[in-house]
């Protein structure tokens, strides 16, 4: 079962960067109407919406372009999910403890049985990074198991 | 020609290099330091040149600045690696090398793919120095005379053009590169204003842009490739071969025009600063596409993408060095930070440095004829090592990938903004991809915007608001034409043929 139809999403978008451009376009106007605050976002939105109704019309004229093929949407959202967790978990977990729980779930996920791989590898991928990383980078990275000042 | 080339300066030059062998210690491990940090998604060129700049406080001046020339150039090649293999763009002047360079290396031609890379960079790196070896000073008086309205124009042709490759619906195209330049100009306008930011600080500064490239190029295509074993289907072509790297190395110059378009653009208008790189590689790509018989093969994985991309970036390399020597201005990050080498050595850029110090900018051109050669034989050492990513699993290569751009954005960033920048950004270029949307068109959008911006506001308070102001800079008139003409030329010729042919069959 399709959760939205291709057209749909593909107005939707549209819809969705029109109502982007307008406030985006609005919000900068009350924070500053001069020529130096406006003088980009102003001819560019208008274009913008411009092109966002002509691909409207495309679309309700069933002129737009067919969708590229790609994974179907049930298989990408889990992962989609997985990585949001890991990303605002990294502050909470850090990046060494983040990394080897995102790595072992994403391998779970994809099927991968082997525990000796599963756990081996996350291990290994997880703390490596992160300690080259924390030794690399000028500044303190959130981290649970290595030392920072973060 | 006396005026333009000293002759004594460059014997002085050459006898500075080649009299002793300590110079070229430090060359080969600055092009290896390049090469690991361009080859890295997230770790940038200007990063490793700031990270080893205390080391260059022990060396000569020389010796400084062919160690970082040397990161500069091994940097540059290595940015495209990942490009090729993964998809992901190391910096903004490897977006054209993803174009081909990874569906090549889907079709199980990586090894090609990366010796084609290889070759077009040793070419340009070696043409960009010839040049600017030539014509250093007629290229930092060129330099003077762009001004802002030009900057603008360079990057509104940039832009247009990228927008325009999308070519089964402009609309689409244009529209996510002016999504893009809004995007760009998020965070505190040259008004002093914070636009956009919803209350968010890290969005004072506007978008990250290098994170928002790897999530709308790199993380958005991993996510399409849930589910399939390998990067390469087919079992046999996931081999590393040298002798197939070797053979696409040769293939390059089997285009030499392709790499010569690519290098003359390189280096003109990677001497532009601050979009110099970033344009000049997708300029030399439409360009070559454009001119070819068969623009239908771009995108699907012709080694000519392949070409046009790596020459014109390895010799905006050249570009940028030529305003940095004469000019002192840099470009880009990788030569604000050779600016800070200069620094630190007690040596300012500019027209005094080129006419005081002519032997030392001539060692440092010379000294980086033979870093190609350098570059060759490591690039050759060092591919077949990282092609074997192709041999990896893609349940494995994935979640490794998507965790070093996370790792590479909180480097860039120093904060959580880099990889919640990733994330979202993923996200939209996965929605942006399977809807039609150009994914480059949005990226160059976002790298650009504040910088349009700058250069439309500086333009409008220099011509006081007048429009004919325009119409008395002929550089800017020339690049407006040639926007128009690369935007609608192939559609008024094809329009004009169609009409001769109608009248003829009438």
């Amino acid at each position: 079962m399709k959760i939205i139809t291709p057209k749909a999403a593909d107005l939707f978008v549209v819809f969705f960067l029109a109502s982007f451009t307008l406030w985006y376009g609005i919000s900068s106007w009350q924070v500053s109407d001069s020529a130096e605050n406006l003088i980009l976002i102003l001819p560019v939105g208008i274009i913008a919406l411009v092109l966002c109704s002509i691909e409207i019309i495309n679309q309700l004229l069933g002129r737009s372009h067919p969708i590229e093929s790609g994974q179907p949407v049930k298989q990408v959202l889990p992962v989609m999910s997985l990585f949001t967790a890991y990303v605002l978990s990294l502050e909470w977990l850090g990046f060494d403890i983040a990394t080897t729980l995102f790595i072992a779930a994403f391998l779970l996920m994809q099927g991968e049985r082997r525990w000796v791989w599963v756990i081996g590898y996350s291990i290994c991928f997880g703390m490596f990074m992160s300690y080259f990383f924390a030794q690399m980078l000028p500044y303190p990275m959130p981290m649970s198991i290595f030392p920072t000042d973060y | 020609m006396v005026d333009i080339i000293d002759t004594v300066a460059i014997a002085e030059g050459a006898s500075l290099v080649f009299s002793s062998f300590e110079p070229w210690l430090v060359v080969i491990p600055g092009i290896i330091l390049g090469l690991i940090f361009g080859a890295i998604p997230g770790l940038q060129i200007s990063m490793a040149m700031a990270i080893f700049l205390p080391a260059t406080l022990y060396m000569d001046f020389l010796e400084a600045m062919l160690f970082l020339t040397a990161i500069f150039t091994g940097g540059s090649f290595g940015s495209g690696i990942p490009a090729i293999l993964m998809n992901i763009p190391g910096t903004s002047s490897a977006i054209a090398t993803a174009f081909d360079g990874y569906p090549m290396a889907k079709k199980g031609e990586h090894n090609k793919a990366l010796g084609v890379a290889l070759g077009a960079s040793c070419f340009g790196v070696l043409f960009g120095y010839m040049i600017l070896f030539l014509l250093i000073k007629p290229i930092s008086g060129f330099v003077l005379k762009l001004g802002p309205s030009e900057m603008f124009m360079v990057i509104l042709w940039g832009m247009t053009l990228i927008a325009s490759l999308r070519g089964d619906s402009m609309a689409k195209g244009l529209l996510s590169g002016f999504i893009g330049l809004l995007i760009g100009t998020i965070g505190f306008s040259g008004a002093g204003v914070a636009r956009g930011t919803m209350g968010n600080e890290y969005l004072l500064d506007g978008v990250p842009v290098i994170p928002a490239m790897m999530g709308m190029f790199a993380a958005s295509e991993l996510f399409k490739l849930i589910n399939t074993n390998y990067l390469v289907e087919d079992q046999d072509a996931r081999k590393v071969s040298v002798k197939e790297i070797l053979s696409g190395f040769k293939h390059a110059f089997s285009h030499p025009w392709v790499m010569l378009r690519g290098s003359i653009i390189g280096v003109f208008v990677g001497a532009v600063p601050g979009v110099g790189s970033s344009v000049s590689n997708l300029l030399s790509y439409i360009e070559t596409k454009r001119r070819d018989k068969d623009p239908e093969s771009f995108g699907k994985g012709n080694p000519k993408g392949v070409v046009a991309a790596e020459s014109a970036n390895s010799t905006s390399e050249a570009g940028s060095m030529a305003t940095l020597l004469a000019l002192g201005i840099p470009g880009g990050g990788a030569t604000a930070v050779m600016l800070a080498a200069f620094a630190m050595h007690n040596i300012t850029g500019g027209p005094q440095f080129i006419r005081e110090e002519t032997d030392i900018v001539y060692a440092i051109i010379i000294a980086n004829f033979g870093q190609v050669l350098i570059l060759m034989v490591l690039g050759l050492l060092f591919i077949p090592l990282l092609a074997n990513i192709v041999k990896v699993p893609m349940n494995y290569l994935v979640p490794s990938v998507l965790a070093m751009a996370t790792f590479g954005s909180f480097g860039l960033t120093g904060n959580i903004s880099g990889p919640v920048t990733v994330l979202v950004f993923s996200c939209v270029g996965w929605v942006f991809s399977r809807l039609n949307y150009s994914i480059p068109a949005t990226v160059i959008g976002i790298l650009l915007g504040s910088m349009a911006e700058d250069a439309l506001l500086q333009t409008y308070q220099i011509s006081g608001g007048q429009l004919s102001y325009l119409f008395d800079r002929p550089m800017t008139m020339v690049i407006l034409a040639m926007l128009l003409i690369s935007l609608f030329g192939s559609k008024v010729t094809a329009m004009l043929t169609n009409k001769a042919k109608d009248s003829a069959n009438a």
